[in-house]
């Protein structure tokens, strides 16, 4: 049954999660000099996999690869680069939360721990996304000439909010994993090598061998990085709706890992001192 | 005249930090070898973006895969070498920035290798050993070539270690740098890991000058798949200049530090 007091109380559990993302935001422009320095870096890994690709397609007779053409594959790394490059790092937080037992000081507080996390790198991640996004455009228009027709790009702009949820879930698990291992580092290494690689970031799955491109779209890094990227240089209908079903499988099945992952670790946790 | 007995002494004092961090990196022998392992299958996946690179195209330039399987040893081994021996590389400008050179200059000891020498990062030796194995599977191995690839790797991590000691310098005028660092040496990784064919012009003058990555990959390279004592002296010069070049800066950057007022026991 639903009472007149639960959409109020619902939106004030947004209220909470906003204000949370909100600060965030602000706390990402305290320091604009690093802000500006490590959104300058998109300029350097789009100009080499822009020396790198010329190379490569020079070597081509229809100047096609997979179905690409130069410009396509160009902003097909430039989006990839842009959501790699804004993805939010906070499993190590987690990790050291837990280890030193301030996590004590989040589990108190009147929010939920997953969703505090959902907002806080949400904040993180939306103003280095845009400046990500800005300096390798323009980088890009330069080099190679003008992005694919805007028709497609709300469709990319929610393809991107699912592979960022999709990300959200497994940073967390690695995080939680500080409940069972010392070091969680190692970890969030090799997940960064299986965006790099199984999720198509530095190449489009479509270059790869028939087996590595099955094995690739067997796993949820494709949805993360491949889908909003491919979507973004050929925007259909169908590749959208096949996208968005699969992310809301990965996100649905790891979400709910995430949830017993996180009950099972509050279980094992034990604070001392205070 | 040449203190022969005095480099002897630092190089004693230098051996000491390096066993105390390696004591204390075994002390979390788990989390160590963790971390080892960890490292090198990093550098295996990301490795996997070259096989399928060069699974379509062969050559790029004149370089192939077993070029790129060098490249990336002599890369691999100088930057876990540097990691291992001179950990703070990464965050002397954290440290200039934080006043933490308090604790260095109360000392009588060089300031510059102390400071650099008093951390070992675990994950340098995945890195290290990685490169080694990359070297052997790229199929050039004899005694000869496995003898040129570590003078390789030594020099590389001398241009690796100047060039981050010039940056992380900047601090000294700048406040910290951190950003700007990490952008700097991931500009220094990047082009190290890539063909150099791929740059002409311009673009190459940078890599032997103000981003000197050709000297970290290409230069050792090309030590080991084709000697020339051409090469090697220009590898020896390179390696020179940047490590003058380096100790310079932070001598004068020294003149503007201002203190933490923070002697402190560093752990």
């Amino acid at each position: 049954m639903i009472t007149s007091s639960q959409p109020h109380k619902i939106s004030q559990q947004f209220d909470k999660y906003w204000m949370i993302f909100k600060i965030q935001l602000q706390n990402s422009l305290a320091y604009p000099a690093e802000f500006f320095w490590r959104s300058l870096a998109i300029l350097l890994f789009m100009w080499v996999f822009t020396q790198l690709w010329q190379v490569a397609y020079s070597t081509t007779t229809n100047g096609e690869l997979a179905g690409l053409t130069l410009n396509q594959m160009l902003w097909y790394l430039m989006l990839a680069e842009s959501i790699e490059l804004s993805r939010p790092r906070f499993a190590r937080n987690i990790a050291d939360s837990v280890k030193d037992g301030s996590i004590a000081y989040l589990l108190n507080k009147p929010y939920d721990f997953l969703l505090y996390q959902m907002g806080s790198s949400a904040g993180d991640s939306v103003l280095r996304m845009a400046l990500n996004l800005v300096f390798g455009s323009a980088l890009v228009w330069i080099l190679v000439g003008p992005p694919p027709n805007p028709k497609g790009y709300p469709f990319v702009l929610v393809a991107i909010v699912g592979g960022w949820l999709i990300n959200y879930c497994i940073t967390c698990l690695i995080g939680l994993t500080s409940f069972i291992t010392e070091e969680v580092a190692p970890f969030e290494w090799i997940y960064q090598k299986f965006i790099f690689i199984l999720g198509g970031m530095m190449i489009p799955l479509d270059l790869y061998p028939v087996w590595l491109q099955n094995i690739s779209k067997a796993l949820p890094f494709a949805y993360m990085m491949y889908g909003p990227s491919k979507l973004f240089v050929v925007p259909t209908f169908d590749f959208f709706l096949k996208l968005i079903i699969l992310q809301v499988f990965w996100i649905a099945l790891l979400g709910t890992i995430l949830i017993l992952a996180y009950r099972s670790g509050m279980r094992r946790l034990a604070i001392n001192g205070g | 005249m040449l203190d022969i007995m005095g480099i002897f002494r630092e190089l004693k004092f230098l051996s000491a930090l390096w066993k105390a961090n390696l004591q204390s990196v075994l002390e979390y022998r788990g989390a160590f070898i963790w971390q080892m392992i960890g490292m090198m299958l990093n550098n295996a996946f990301y490795f996997i973006f070259w096989i399928i690179f060069f699974n379509q195209f062969n050559q790029i330039r004149g370089w192939g895969l077993s070029d790129m399987y060098i490249v990336f040893g002599i890369t691999s081994s100088s930057f876990g070498l540097a990691s291992i021996l001179f950990g703070n590389t990464f965050n002397l400008s954290e440290i200039i920035a934080r006043g933490r050179l308090d604790y260095y200059l109360s000392l009588p000891r060089p300031i510059l290798i102390h400071a650099l020498a008093s951390r070992s990062i675990p994950s340098g030796f995945g890195d290290f050993t990685y490169g080694i194995l990359s070297f052997l599977v790229a199929g050039v191995f004899t005694w000869s070539a496995f003898g040129r690839f570590f003078l390789g790797v030594i020099l590389a991590t001398i241009v690796f270690i100047s060039f981050m000691v010039i940056i992380q310098s900047l601090a000294f005028w700048m406040g910290n740098t951190t950003a700007l660092g990490n952008l700097f040496m991931n500009a220094m990784l990047t082009f190290a890991l890539y063909p150099t064919s791929l740059f002409d012009g311009p673009a190459k003058f940078i890599l032997f000058t103000i981003i000197p990555a050709g000297f970290m990959g290409a230069v050792p390279a090309s030590v080991v798949t084709a000697f020339s004592w051409q090469g090697l002296g220009l590898l020896l010069l390179g390696a020179c200049v940047l490590l003058i070049t380096s100790i310079l800066v932070f001598r004068s950057g020294l003149h503007k530090y201002e203190s933490g007022s923070a002697i402190q026991v560093e752990v």
